[in-house]
Formats: C-alpha cells, structure tokens, sequence
C-alpha cells in the first residue's frame, strides 16, 4: 500500500491510539464515508485492526430516511465483529475465528478474519458495556486499533471509557444554516475539549459510580445526598466553601442553572465523567461558565478530526470550502470534506467502491 | 419429574443447583431437563459413573479455576487435567438446532460448519484427556475424526472455519485475483459465491450421516461437565455417596442443609448435624420451637431429590429408600396460598398426599405443623386421625407437630431443645404426652417484652 500519510495528516494521528470512534452528529453527516477512508488508509502491513459497530451499520441504504448508504469495505486481514445474520449476508471470504457471547438481537456476534478485500455489514454490540467486553475480548488477537462505527447520533459511544479517540462528523443534515452548523458542531468540539480535572480530583472521583459530590477546602468529599443531577434540590448547609463539585451522572440546564440562580458553589469547579455525560445547551453552558466557573471531565478522548458532509439527503448543498474554512476557524482544528478530497485524487477507493455498488 | 420443576422447591434445592458449577450452559440444560430416576439400577449406575470422577476430582487441588490460565508450579498433574478439562468444556455449545437441520437434508451454512467442527475437535480434546486420566471407559465420547478431516483439509486443528482454498483450486486461483486489487470485483466475488455454495452443498453431505453421532458426542460431554461439577460439589460441601436400601429403612447419619450451613459458617457459627431414620411407619417430630424441625423436613426431603437426581447427599453417611412420589409440605410455602385460606391451601396440600397413597405409590411425605393455622382442640383432632389414616399405608410419613395428639404407637422424636441456655438440636427419641413446653423459656431468650412473658408465665400456670 503506498498512500502517502502525510496528504492525510489524520490517519497518522489516529495511529498512535489503541481505539478509535467514528461519531456523526446527525445520521447521513457522512460517518460511515469517514469510516471507509479511514479504513482504505490504514497501514495494514504494520498495524492488527479490528472493527464493529454499535448497532446495525453499513446497510446499503438507510434504515431510517432511506437514503443510499456506502456499504463497509474491508481490506485483507482485517478482523471484524458482526452479528451471525450479518455476517452470512458478507460479500467477502473470511475465516470464521470464533461466536462470541455477545448476543444482538440479530444473533451473537461472530469474530472473523477478512480473506479477500470485500464489503461487509456490520452490526456489533447494542450497549457500550457490550463493546467494551467485546474489545476486552479481542484482546488475544493482539489488535493494535479498534475502529467502531457508531449508529445514528449515539454519542455515549464516543465516551473514552470505550476509546481512546474519536472522529467526529458533521454536515449539512445537522444543520442547513453554514453559520448555526459551525457554531453547534463548534459546541460539540469544545465539550469534548474541556479540560480534565487535577489528578487529585481525578484519584478521588474516579470510582464514583452515582450521586452528586463535593470536595471542600480540606479535600473532604461530601455526598450531597442527591440521587442524580436532575433533581434540584441540593442541601448547601456547611458546604458554602466547597472546591470541587461532582456530579457522576447527566449534567443538565436544570441543575446548572439552579446552581448558577442560587449562587451556590460559587468557587467550585464543576467536575463530570465525560462530555458525553454533559446536557446542556450552549447558552446554559456559556452563561454559566461566564465569569470564573468552570466545567472539566475525569476523562477524555482525542479528538483527531472533524470531517463534514456538505450535502444533506433533503438536498441542499452547502459551500465545502467555506464550510471547512468557517468550521476549522471556530474550532482551531483542521476540517476535511472527504468525499471531495477523496474525488480529487486518482487514487479513489471509496470512488471504486462506489461505483461498483 | 423434571429437575428443572423442582428447582424451586422450598426445601433448597435451588442452593444446591446454583452452587454447581457447570461449565457450560448447555449442560445445565441437560441437567435441569433430567428427569427423576425411580429405579434402583439407572440411581446405582449414575454413582458408580460419578465415583469414578470423585476418585479424579479427590487428587486435584481446587481453587477457583481461573480461566485460561494454568499456573502455579505445585499444582499436580491431576489438577492440571481437570484445568484444561473445565476450559475446554466452557466452549461446549447446544448446537442440537444445527445437527438437526444437517439431518434433514439442508445445505448448513458457515457459522453451522464452524460450530460442527468445533464439536467435533472439542470432542477430540476431551476424549484425549479423559483417556490420560482413565475416565474414557466411564463416558464415551464417540470418535469425531472423520469429521475433523472433512472441516480441517489442511490438518490445522485449530478452531476457525472457512471455505479453506484446498477444497478447489478454482476458488483458490479466484481468490488470488481478488486479493490482488484492493477494490470490491463484483463478478469475481460472485464466482466465488458460487464455488463456496457448492462446496457446502458437498460437505453438508458429506456430513450428514455423522449427525447421529454428533449428537452423542454433544450429549456425552455435557454429562462429563456435569459428572465434574457434581463432583466437585461433593468435595467442596462435603457430602456422600448414599447407599440404597434394602430393607425399607433410611438411615442417615450426620445430615445437614447445606444453605443453612453456609449461611451459618458465614457468620463464623457451627452447624449441628443430626443423625434420623425414616421407615414406612409415621414418624413424629415434637418440640421446641427454633428447634431446627423444620430444617429437618426440608433436609429430609433435599437429599432424597439429591438420590433420585444422582447428587452427592449432605450427610455422613446415608442408607436411603427410593420413592415414587415425594411431598414436602413446609410452612413457608407462599405458592401454595393462591386464593385460598391458609387452611383451605394446606388441607388441599394434604388431601393430596392422602390421594396419591390410595395409588399404589410408594410415597415419602413430609408435613410440617399440619392444621397449624386453625384451633388446637380440633387441630389435634385432625392429626391425630392424619396419623392413625396414613399409618398403614406405603408411605414414609414424617409430621411435625406441637400439638398433643394421639401416636398410635408410632415413633416420636424431639428436639433436645436448651440445655444450660443453649440450643442442642439432637433428635432424641420421647413418647406421647410429652410435648415438650419451651415456648415461654425460648421467648425470654429471644429478649421479647419481659411484661409480656411474665403475663403469659402467669395465664400458663392457671
């Protein structure tokens, strides 16, 4: 294989980490054509990849709006995780490695080894739990990076307990306004960039599993009592002065402006899992850390790329180049429309996969 | 009688199936769908198949097994087979569904060859080991080889599966020109189809008279899974092989619960086991409360399941008598109250021991503190006659009972009850009219209201 990494500047990145997720922040943003490009341009020669999906995935047209799909191409001596249905449907040889526990409601997922390249649909785990396990689980294959595709916008998919690092993509489906899709996928990028709490905090938070928390001063936790973050009344008694608060589950407008309102935890950092836990809506978010405050994760996730989709299956087409331009200005990262770079170059396979199907 | 029905039974056997750890989920299907062996010869030949393996089991050290991994450099060669044996059986799947559609002339498809070869050199593995600790003799696994030749052309054994290229060059030279471009060929890909379908057609039948054997093999080792966990059960909770008897007498000695003993071990206390015979006379049980009666019962009525499934029975040792049909009416049976009184329910319960005795049945029928919930006079009145009725007939009848009846000569036993404040739950043998009168003494130490217990010392005594 010889595609030059340094024209995609991504796949070199992604590279370095043990797992990547591919996330659309809308259905038909273009995730499953991310998923494919990457997927042509790994180094196969020197790195064991391994892919499945949440959910069903690489359907030839979409469950949902029935729009067409690409299909999943897999490259020789990738592994993959597919549901049992699925994986009798491949249009590709495979060895079958192993069935799996992992049960889907299109039956248990089956682990097999690409022969020849090929198309596939996939279908993994349902749960993030179950995509965990089932990684866990590819571990005696000695895989060197995970691709999961994800299905529809889940996004919990992207939390960092399942991978190290993740692409995210956008387009006109999320929004046909250039201006409102740079500034809510530029809300999206910053929750995923927010800053991870001290190590102390980190260390003392970390196996917290419900409630809402408060460090004070002295690093004395306090569990507020409050079963979860949408509950509103919060007990403050003797807590005025509290450094740190935590709040394991979602973190949503209602308790964020609650806090804000009462001026409560004034000095307090406001600490939660992952921004896939955090709810809010970029005027609660702004009007809340306006001023001193702020909100930070336990863990995080690399973002490596933002790709967009210009064209949305209600047919509006949207300025690639401005597009990129707007975006990569908002969110300081750079922007690739791929299917237009992709075009570009002579080299195509997603265009060969394309036209064959 | 399915032991999957009698799981829930209240005297505990859901403990003793819980704690037994099968390696596969397909076998403890099998075991849950077994049924209740009511002759001598099938009970007698599953201990003797069960000995064996204990006489394995007996020499292996037995921590947790940890999966995959065989460690520690003093463990002995015995231990390691087990190991190995335990690991390999985790991947013992029910693939029944496959077998039976590859008996019925179908074309199966990949995740069906796969999981046949899988069976087949799972059953390999198996086999081999059984043989390097003498147990093929005690269960057969049938040779699978032929079937490992048609799924393995290239003589792998390893448990993948795939139209492997050795089945024709035609695929094989196909699949190169596929490999060659890193695109999806369309015509070249359907060519392949078409070669793959035929060659499943061809090992599908090539198949198809071994799917009598695989079922056997499969049946074969989940009684090996089972035969080890009920073995290692046995080490583990200490329980015994059961004799049978010959002369229409029970005899255990030492018997216990086995739930109630963890439970008790749990809390760094000891259990008191009790020595107890059963013969086809009634048997009464008085005395005190929290005297462990109930206990009895439901232990009584466990190890005889435990017989009649082929389990290792919680006791020293145990001479035991097979029965047809078993009862076991406790008091804490919240099934049974479904729309009726608690007297309605109970009187339904016993009505039908009553029933199956006119049956020509022999019976073993366990009643605990019969016509409890209605007046004492006329209670007495109806155990008494329940005694009297029932005692001739081909039954192991066990009651308990605080009330004063009648014993017809029949056999009675309490509880030995406090001695110095404590409780001694030895069954020792007494006679009618001696129901012993604790009640007040227990309450007291149970720290219940003193005004109370003087109150009721008071009304006693009048």
């Amino acid at each position: 294989m010889n595609y030059e990494l340094k024209n995609m500047p991504f796949i070199e990145e992604l590279i370095k980490y043990k797992s990547c997720s591919i996330v659309g922040l809308e259905k038909n943003t273009g995730k499953t054509e991310c998923f494919n490009y990457v997927m042509q341009r790994l180094p196969l020669e020197t790195k064991r990849v391994a892919v499945s999906s949440i959910g069903i995935d690489g359907e030839t047209t979409d469950q949902v709006t029935k729009t067409a799909k690409p299909e999943i191409f897999l490259r020789e001596g990738m592994y993959f995780g597919t549901s049992e249905k699925h994986y009798l449907m491949k249009r590709l040889s495979s060895e079958l490695l192993e069935i799996s526990d992992e049960s889907t409601s299109l039956g248990n997922i089956v682990i097999g080894k690409a022969l020849t390249p090929g198309k596939i649909l996939l279908s993994g785990p349902s749960s993030s739990s179950g995509l965990v396990r089932w990684m866990d689980e590819m571990k005696k294959y000695d895989i060197d990076l995970t691709i999961i595709d994800g299905a529809l916008s889940r996004m919990s998919l992207a939390s960092p307990t399942v991978s190290e690092s993740m692409i995210l993509a956008t387009g006109a489906a999320y929004s046909a306004n250039i201006n409102t899709l740079v500034q809510k996928t530029a809300f999206v990028v910053q929750m995923i960039n927010l800053d991870i709490t001290s190590q102390e905090n980190c260390d003392t938070l970390n196996n917290i599993k419900n409630g809402v928390w408060a460090i004070d001063e002295e690093g004395e936790l306090h569990d507020l009592k409050v079963a979860s973050s949408l509950s509103i009344n919060i007990n403050t008694d003797g807590l005025k002065k509290c450094k740190t608060l935590f709040v394991s589950g979602a973190l949503t407008d209602n308790f964020v402006n609650n806090i804000r309102q009462n001026r409560i935890f004034n000095e307090a950092e406001l600490v939660v899992r992952d921004f896939t836990k955090i709810f809010l809506t970029p005027m609660t978010y702004n009007s809340f850390v306006n001023g001193k405050r702020k909100i930070s994760v336990l863990q995080k996730s690399k973002l490596i790329a933002v790709c967009v989709n210009p064209t949305s299956p209600n047919g509006i087409i949207l300025d690639s180049e401005k597009l990129c331009n707007l975006l990569s200005e908002a969110i300081k990262l750079p922007v690739y429309d791929l299917k237009k770079n992709v075009c570009n170059s002579e080299n195509s396979l997603i265009q060969h996969a394309d036209c064959a199907s | 009688m399915q032991l999957r029905k009698l799981i829930d039974s209240t005297c505990g056997l859901r403990f003793m199936i819980d704690n037994l750890c099968t390696h596969s989920s397909y076998s403890r299907k099998i075991m849950l769908e077994s049924s209740m062996m009511y002759d001598r010869s099938s009970i007698e030949k599953s201990y003797e198949v069960m000995k064996e393996f204990y006489q394995f089991v007996a020499q292996c050290v037995v921590p947790e097994p940890v999966e995959g991994t065989i460690s520690g450099a003093s463990t002995s060669s015995a231990t390691l087979y087990l190991r190995t044996l335990q690991f390999k059986l985790c991947n013992l799947k029910d693939i029944n569904n496959t077998i039976s559609r590859l008996a019925t002339s179908a074309v199966i498809d990949d995740i069906e060859l796969y999981e046949v070869k899988s069976l087949a050199l799972l059953s390999a593995d198996v086999k081999n080991i059984l043989e390097k600790i003498s147990l093929d003799k005690i269960i057969e696994i049938p040779d699978l080889e032929e079937i490992v030749k048609i799924l393995d052309p290239d003589g792998l054994r390893i448990a993948t599966f795939y139209i492997y290229d050795s089945y024709s060059e035609e695929l094989a030279s196909l699949r190169k020109k596929l490999k060659e471009k890193e695109v999806y060929q369309e015509e070249v890909y359907n060519e392949v189809i078409r070669i793959e379908d035929e060659i499943r057609a061809d090992l599908s039948e090539k198949l198809r008279p071994y799917s009598a054997i695989m079922v056997t093999a499969l049946n074969a080792l989940a009684d090996v899974d089972i035969n080890i966990a009920k073995a290692l059960q046995m080490k583990e909770m200490g329980l015994c092989f059961p004799t049978l008897s010959s002369n229409n007498i029970s005899s255990y000695k030492g018997i216990f619960h086995p739930e109630v003993k963890s439970i008790l071990k749990n809390e760094k206390r000891e259990y008191q086991c009790v020595d107890i015979d059963l013969s086809m006379k009634p048997l009464i049980i008085m005395g005190a409360n929290m005297g462990g009666k109930t206990i009895v019962l439901k232990t009584l009525a466990m190890c005889q399941y435990l017989l009649q499934f082929g389990f290792g029975v919680p006791a020293e040792s145990a001479d035991m008598m097979i029965y047809d049909e078993i009862f076991c009416l406790t008091t804490d049976d919240q099934s049974i109250n479904k729309g009726l009184s608690s007297f309605a329910a109970e009187m339904k319960n016993i009505d039908a021991v009553i029933k199956a005795s006119k049956q020509n049945k022999k019976i073993l029928a366990l009643i605990d503190e019969p016509a409890r919930t209605t007046n004492p006079t006329e209670g007495t009145a109806l155990v008494s006659s329940l005694v009297k009725l029932l005692q001739d007939r081909e039954m192991s009848l066990v009651i308990v009972t605080h009330y004063n009846i009648k014993t017809y000569n029949n056999k009675c036993l309490r509880v030995k009850g406090l001695v110095d404040g404590k409780m001694n739950y030895e069954l020792v043998e007494t006679h009618e009219g001696e129901v012993p009168h604790e009640a007040l003494n227990i309450a007291e130490t149970l720290g219940i209201d003193p005004q109370w217990i003087e109150m009721a010392k008071e009304f006693y005594v009048d």
